[in-house]
């Protein structure tokens, strides 16, 4: 037998074709439906327009215009930018820490971005305003800095520190910061609803403010874990084995790690908490296509971004002219989704 | 002595309490040393050493060059284990499992080359593994998961082939089966094989030379005769034993009950 006979795992092109095919399609409806319908043959020929070089009529008028390029588009272009985000950074955690539960929220960094997002809306409008708004600045510092004590506490443990040290650090940090975030809200129960409903989640935006904000660090973050994908399917035979692999299992874990925490903690602090989607994109796709990491990590940011370009579209769809908060529905479809994934798993951790 | 691997006064401390204590021992090229001991003697200890997996006191040098000094891909292209509780990944199949052994000489980004499937191939077809090649790990009965583990070690091409008591799961006839197949390899591609030992008679059988751990001290070496000292034994392993000859030059060493049962069957 030769090199030439054997298949070992790889990232088909042609599921990548698909994948996008999926992100392109859900992105057009999207941007059509809403409150006001849009024509597909109208959008299709404006965004030609925007084309360089290219001059067509798309027979849109000025409130079309705006309602597409100034509020659907930049919304269905946040909802992919964080979708991408969260799953990718998922699965990043998952191949980190050889647990099939972890979340990019699983060291502090929702609660962290809680107690920042908490701060911003009680104490906001008394602090001095910079050329980034209270709100996702207290988010990201509040995300980054969660995650940050998570591990200078798991590496001020000198002996037998493994992953579950860490872990167990982020449970530590999480349980003292949401603790100091519901003091917080209570002592300005005021601000209680805001902050509610920045926990669920949610897309609401005007204009690309907030795309231009977090794209820099979503495409930083997600280069790095891509390129890390082959190292975490080295450490999916543990950190003793990744070592005599000629793998160094700590740096791994904390560059991908960070790389995961800095993209998360950015598009927690212009979307609030939106779970679920770093757990069940993931998972989908190992289901589906398998599970190296060569594979889930890059199919994870097309069908992350898909899966909430949809969640978006039926939490401003559903209850029109309201809005159900997008968290609600990513854990809707979620919870469910993630009972099967639980059924069909052949024991946790291993 | 053409020197493989040699272990100067190497000492393993963890938390405060001694697992390994001025270890000295020379390995020859294309030679088997065989580690004995009782349970908690530091033989795991001394293989995770020489793969860099836990930081000890002392030298340990292969060909002359301190691993301290190496670079962890350089040791992995120069030491391979084959642990005795290998982490299976549920969803992965054979041929990523064995291709993972390429690691050290695979390009980070890039990935394999044609090179390594070829490599990876061969010792497939070696092992007799081609037909599971596309099974998941996790189902493989022990004899095929012990020879899957062995080509992952083996797509490594090091030298150097670490085992960790490669045959405790496996019935008779697999353990056999397996040492032959590491004898054969060690002939066909020179390799020099360190493995700890639970089993004295195949130690008896298999390594051409022994080293006794006791409370992390070496406290014999040398052939089987020399070694597998029923005295020594008795006092390191508080085991009783006798020490048989095999009939073909070779020794087995058998577990006796120390008292007879008492009868209380006259009550």
């Amino acid at each position: 037998m030769t090199g030439e006979e054997i298949r070992p795992s790889r990232l088909h092109w042609w599921w990548l074709v698909v994948a996008s095919a999926a992100l392109v399609s859900a992105g057009l409806v999207a941007i059509l439906l809403g409150a006001v319908d849009l024509d597909a043959r109208a959008v299709i020929l404006s965004i030609a327009d925007r084309i360089p070089f290219v001059d067509v009529d798309s027979g849109l008028n000025n409130r079309q215009e705006a309602i597409l390029w100034e509020l659907r588009m930049p919304r269905v272009v946040l909802g992919g930018v964080v979708g991408a985000m969260l799953a990718v950074a998922g699965g990043s955690y998952q191949g980190s820490f050889r647990n099939p539960l972890a979340d990019p929220y699983l060291l502090g960094a929702a609660a962290g971005a809680g107690l920042g997002a908490t701060i911003a809306f009680a104490y906001g409008s008394g602090l001095p305003s910079g050329p980034i708004d209270t709100l996702p600045l207290l988010a990201f510092i509040g995300g980054v800095g969660g995650v940050a004590a998570t591990y200078a506490i798991g590496y001020s443990v000198k002996a037998g520190r493994t992953p579950v040290t860490l872990i167990l650090a982020g449970v530590a940090v999480a349980a003292f910061l949401t603790a100091v975030q519901t003091y917080l809200q209570q002592r300005n129960a005021e601000t209680l609803r805001e902050v509610y409903g920045w926990i669920l989640g949610r897309l609401s935006t005007v204009g690309w403010g907030e795309v231009w904000l977090v794209l820099p660090y979503v495409i930083v973050s997600t280069v790095v874990i891509l390129l890390g994908a082959r190292r975490l399917d080295v450490l999916s035979v543990g950190d003793d084995e990744a070592v005599t692999l000629g793998v160094d299992p700590s740096r791994v874990r904390l560059v991908m790690v960070l790389a995961a925490t800095l993209g998360t903690a950015a598009v927690v602090a212009v979307s609030g908490l939106i779970g679920f989607v770093g757990i069940i994109v993931p998972h989908a796709v190992r289901i589906v296509f398998g599970s190296s990491y060569r594979v889930v990590l890059p199919l994870s940011v097309l069908f992350g971004a898909t899966f909430l370009i949809l969640a978006d579209l039926l939490a401003r769809t559903v209850a029109s002219p309201a809005e159900i908060p997008i968290g609600v529905v990513t854990a809707f479809v979620g919870a469910p989704f993630f009972a099967l994934v639980l059924r069909s798993s052949r024991g946790l951790g291993s | 002595m053409n020197r493989a691997l040699s272990l100067d006064a190497v000492g393993v401390r963890f938390n405060g309490s001694r697992i390994l204590d001025s270890v000295d021992v020379e390995i020859a090229r294309g030679e088997w040393l065989g580690i004995i001991g009782p349970n908690g003697a530091g033989k795991t200890t001394l293989l995770r050493a020489i793969t860099g997996a836990v930081e000890f006191e002392g030298s340990i040098e292969i060909s002359g060059t301190r691993t301290s000094a190496m670079k962890r891909r350089d040791l992995a292209r120069s030491v391979a284990l084959v642990p005795q509780h290998p982490v299976l990944p549920s969803g992965m199949r054979v041929v990523d499992y064995v291709l993972l052994g390429r690691t050290p000489h695979v390009h980070a980004v890039t990935g394999p080359s044609i090179h390594d499937l070829d490599v990876v191939a061969a010792i497939l077809d070696a092992l007799t593994l081609t037909a599971f090649m596309e099974r998941d790990v996790t189902t493989l009965s022990g004899g095929e998961l012990q020879r899957a583990v062995i080509a992952r070690a083996l797509a490594q091409e090091s030298p150097i082939l670490l085992l960790d008591e490669p045959t405790t799961a496996l019935d008779v006839g697999k353990q056999q089966e397996v040492l032959e197949l590491v004898d054969q390899l060690r002939r066909d591609r020179t390799l020099t094989v360190v493995s700890a030992m639970h089993d004295l008679t195949i130690a008896a059988q298999f390594p051409d030379r022994l080293v006794m751990l006791a409370q992390g001290e070496v406290v014999a070496e040398g052939d089987g005769r020399k070694v597998l000292d029923p005295a020594l034994i008795r006092t390191h392993y508080s085991a009783n034993v006798k020490i048989l000859d095999d009939g073909s030059g070779g020794i087995v060493v058998v577990p006796l009950r120390s008292h007879q049962p008492i009868n209380d069957s006259k009550n």
